[in-house]
């Protein structure tokens, strides 16, 4: 008997824990474009498809109930909870399939270094402010570099959010 | 004369051979590898502070892309069952009439709408997914004031890539009419249409009063800035 009303407070702790867990920290969250920094060679439509790629890894993550497009209004009552997501891209090397051949074990590998800001929007107190780097390889496709930032930022926000 | 014939001939030949195959290459539209584009979901607009009414004059096609209706060559192809326009302005229109924004007619519109596509359809992504765009600018004209105001917006979407052709179909629907949905969604409710609908410009030659008393001959208490004015316009319960 002691041991079934135990085993039922247990699960009822655990249901009420994944459910909490589950609910996204944020209301609302804006991304907006990551202007390059000067000197940086992209692709002219890499801000747009970060930016898509932002917006899609956020809402799978479920890190945060709707996303407000850029320059959107958002009602007041959820300011305090919503935050503005804004950033540059610092650096972007193009990497050397040469070197990856030769080398290996990373050598030569593009890279990318972007400078990412989280900003909650009722007071403007700033909750993320780091420069992030993401790899991958030389023969890939640049754009492939968009998808692990965003991978990296989302991982970054879920931390700020614990 | 039998020479000529000869490299005329072979002129012949090869310009078809190269001809037909470029030919087999271009998809065709069918049934069954068209879309419709149609919003899935309500987009609400922002609350304005006094009741507005907009027209769509016109969607321009500004992609430069000589084929529109075609959104994904590979595989047959995709092909859009109306032109990118059409399926703009009736979504625009379409969203405008469930908020009550729709004029009926240009005369009695306090702003009409004239939208310049820049893209619409799929750009291209990493390879592993399905990148939707939608770009518009959208120039606002008071009529009163005649004055314009540009605003413009963006609308993404990224979709799972797809092997089988119903898959890519389905994939694509969805992409590109999401990306629409953000689009209109960010003309509607962003911060640039609150101020180009909002400006003391416009606001002044509204109230004709306002431009023939002179700032000093009125009452401190009275007087407004920009941004007080802009506050008051939304009622303060919108965050930019």
């Amino acid at each position: 008997m002691r041991k079934g009303c135990l085993l039922l407070v247990a699960v009822f702790l655990l249901t009420n824990w994944s459910s909490a867990k589950d609910q996204p920290k944020f209301k609302s969250v804006e991304v907006k474009h990551f202007p390059n920094a000067e000197g940086v060679e992209l692709p002219p439509e890499f801000s747009d498809f970060l930016y898509a790629e932002l917006r899609a890894t956020l809402q799978k993550k479920n890190l945060t109930e709707q996303l407000v497009g850029e320059d959107e209004v958002v009602d007041a009552a959820d300011a305090p909870k919503s935050v503005v997501l804004e950033g540059s891209v610092l650096e972007y090397k193009k990497g050397s399939l040469v070197k990856e051949k030769l080398i290996g074990f990373g050598a030569g590998w593009r890279s990318l270094t972007a400078h990412v800001k989280l900003t909650r929007r009722s007071d403007n107190q700033i909750l993320l402010d780091k420069d992030l780097k993401v790899r991958a390889s030389s023969q890939w496709n640049p754009k492939t570099l968009a998808k692990f930032l965003a991978n990296s930022i989302a991982g970054e926000l879920k931390h700020e959010s614990e | 004369m039998r020479g000529r014939n000869f490299w005329y001939s072979t002129f012949v030949l090869c310009s078809l051979l190269v001809a037909f195959p470029t030919a087999a290459e271009d998809p065709k539209p069918t049934p069954s590898n068209t879309i419709s584009i149609k919003l899935e979901n309500e987009v609400k607009p922002q609350t304005f502070s006094r009741p507005l009414k907009f027209f769509v004059e016109k969607v321009v096609d500004r992609s430069s892309n000589p084929q529109p209706m075609l959104v994904y060559k590979p595989r047959g192809g995709v092909f859009l069952d109306r032109q990118p326009t059409e399926v703009v302005q009736q979504a625009l229109q379409e969203t405008l009439q469930k908020s009550g924004l729709l004029a009926d007619k240009r005369e009695s519109a306090d702003y009409l709408l004239t939208v310049y596509l820049f893209h619409f359809g799929l750009d291209s992504g990493s390879g592993l997914e399905f990148f939707g765009k939608v770009d518009l600018n959208v120039v606002v004209k008071a009529v009163i004031s005649g004055k314009s105001q540009e605003v413009t917006a963006l609308g993404t979407s990224i979709q799972g890539a797809a092997v089988r052709k119903k898959n890519i179909l389905k994939n694509i629907e969805a992409n590109i009419e999401e990306a629409l949905e953000a689009a209109l969604r960010n003309f509607l409710r962003g911060t640039k249409l609150r101020d180009a609908v909002a400006s003391p410009d416009e606001a002044q030659s509204a109230s004709p009063h306002a431009s023939v008393i002179p700032p000093r001959e009125i009452p401190s208490s009275l007087r407004f800035g920009v941004s007080e004015f802009a506050e008051l316009h939304t009622g303060g319960d919108n965050y930019a």
